[in-house]
């Protein structure tokens, strides 16, 4: 059965939600809101699990990210699909900035990373005549039609963002089983004894950096050409960094699939549950729910429910021995 | 093969080494001994880069250390163990050995890890959890093993026999024993033990209060009167 599992979320996620959703654009609007969430919160996860960094400044990677891609596509006239990874990359390359900050480390760390994520707001508000200061910019292109699938509408989103969360996955996970992987996996309660035996530390935890902005910029970028506007309050919200972390450990930050299984499961009772419910102060039942999760399973959702998978055949089996 | 020249080390106002000269050829097999405290774990940090000292110069195998990183010191060939031993957490032992591999030689050769197991007598404990699965003497093994997995040309050994039973003790001495005849590697060893250092050393190097105060065969070292006196804590041996 183990094996069958994957590909029946695959096919699922890639055939049954857009034929059987597909005609609710609200909710496919709110799934891809969901999916933006869930590749944040997969590169936070990244970082912290590889690198050993908690960061509170991952909004800062989504929005140099949204930026750089939309004035990409607008003011240098590149192809939307070009100027999305380009917006990576310029996150990968504001992480630069963040470099100094690896010689800190846990509380340490996390408070220098926010107090850098405040540095490209406020360059995002100033560089008036570059990004159009706090009036933001309109007019955003969208996504593409390629090869006859318009990426623009909502089943196009959702596809989209669906493959390049998915592909993130994938990288994450050839990381994990890697050599460096391994080696990084070593340094967290051991860094000396890792040092000692060759492994650069330092520079390991700077790649393991870059990556994670990478794809925070990157979805970032593309949540830029998803809803066409962008202005430093929204594209630097703090929200962009607490949701994912959220999100991250209610579905299981240690695991692969945790962040993602998190993200849908927390945005998605938020905005169909929790605020209907509450349509002022909803999100405090996500921090009670985040608690309550805590308490049932530190590790978060998916490791409880593999847990739960496995301990049934064990019983069945037992009682059929019996 | 290692240089140390004027070393000196201040931790604050303490003055942990001071002016440190001590030198080893290829292959030779030195025992480090002294007093609590005389300077012997922080004169290896120095060495493997844990520690900068104030002043001095480190050279080894013809390049200068002084201000190489760890990493780069561990990949030139100097492999060291910790007192307390220091697996890698979240790893299995042989996941350990190939980290060390992989990152301190440059490539990994999975004969070869088997061959560093079958040594140490890890085998068995392969697929352990280094953190949780092992026992002292098996943990002391890995630190060894780790070490020997980057193909060091120096080993520094820090008390990888202190807190083994008598068996234990025995058992592991044979190994690095073997260790010199197998492997030539040249070991640097901390070892409070004076029979363990002379059965193993040709040559034995004493510290106290952060000063070399002999070096020679063990034999001349400990018939020393200054080295009996540092140990008896100045009574009336002499």
């Amino acid at each position: 059965m183990k094996p069958i599992a994957p590909v029946a979320v695959l096919a699922a996620a890639y055939l049954l939600v857009p034929l059987l959703l597909g005609g609710n654009a609200y909710l496919m609007t709110l799934l891809v809101s969901a999916l933006i969430i869930a590749g944040i919160a997969l590169a936070w996860a990244l970082l912290g699990n590889l690198g050993g960094m908690v960061s509170f400044g991952h909004a800062a990677f989504f929005g140099v990210g949204a930026y750089t891609s939309a004035l990409l596509s607008m003011q240098a006239g590149l192809p939307v699909l070009l100027a999305i990874p380009l917006g990576g990359l310029g996150a990968a390359l504001a992480a630069v900035a963040v470099l100094p900050a690896l010689r800190l480390s846990g509380p340490y760390f996390a408070l220098a990373i926010l107090a850098y994520a405040h540095i490209f707001r406020i360059l995002a508000t100033e560089l008036k005549s570059l990004t159009g200061g706090s009036a933001g910019i309109l007019g955003i292109p969208g996504l593409p039609t390629l090869g006859g699938l318009e990426l623009g509408s909502r089943n196009g989103q959702y596809l989209l963002v669906l493959t390049v969360v998915l592909a993130f996955i994938a990288l994450y996970r050839a990381i994990w089983r890697s050599d460096y992987g391994l080696a990084l996996r070593a340094m967290h309660d051991s860094e000396d004894a890792t040092r000692v035996v060759g492994v650069n530390s330092t520079l390991l935890k700077a790649a393991m950096l870059f990556v994670s902005a990478f794809m925070t910029g990157t979805i970032g970028a593309l949540n830029a050409h998803v809803i066409n506007f962008l202005d430093p309050d929204y594209a630097f919200s703090g929200a962009w960094t607490i949701v994912p972390i959220a999100a991250a450990i209610f579905g299981g930050y240690r695991t692969l699939g945790g962040p993602l299984l998190g993200a849908i499961a927390v945005y998605l009772l938020d905005q169909l549950l929790f605020k209907a419910l509450f349509p002022s102060g909803h999100q405090i039942i996500l921090g009670v729910l985040l608690g309550a999760m805590i308490l049932l399973s530190p590790n978060g959702l998916l490791p409880w429910i593999s847990r739960r998978l496995q301990r049934r055949p064990a019983t069945e089996v037992r009682h059929a021995a019996a | 093969m290692l240089q140390l020249d004027n070393i000196a080390v201040r931790f604050g106002g303490l003055n942990v080494l001071t002016d440190v000269n001590f030198a080893m050829e290829t292959g030779e097999v030195v025992g480090l001994v002294g007093p609590n405290g005389a300077g012997k774990t922080t004169l290896f940090n120095v060495i493997s880069g844990l520690v900068r000292p104030v002043s001095g110069r480190v050279v080894f195998d013809g390049r200068d250390m002084l201000r190489a990183p760890l990493y780069q010191r561990a990949r030139a060939g100097l492999g060291r163990t910790f007192q307390i031993p220091q697996p890698m957490h979240e790893l299995t032992v042989r996941e350990n050995l190939r980290v060390a591999q992989r990152f301190g030689r440059g490539r990994v050769d999975e004969a070869r890890i088997d061959e560093i197991l079958d040594f140490l007598k890890l085998r068995p404990k392969a697929q352990a959890d280094a953190a949780s699965g092992l026992a002292l003497s098996e943990l002391k093994a890995l630190e060894v093993g780790k070490a020997l997995a980057t193909e060091p040309k120096l080993l520094l050994l820090d008390e990888v026999l202190a807190g083994l039973e008598t068996h234990g003790k025995r058992l592991f001495m044979q190994t690095l024993l073997a260790l010199r005849e197998r492997f030539g590697i040249g070991i640097l060893i901390i070892e409070h033990d004076i029979e363990t250092i002379s059965n193993l050393c040709q040559r034995v190097c004493v510290l106290d209060f952060g000063k070399v105060i002999a070096d020679g065969t063990p034999q001349a070292v400990f018939e020393d009167p200054q080295v009996i006196k540092s140990y008896t804590g100045g009574a009336a041996h002499a």
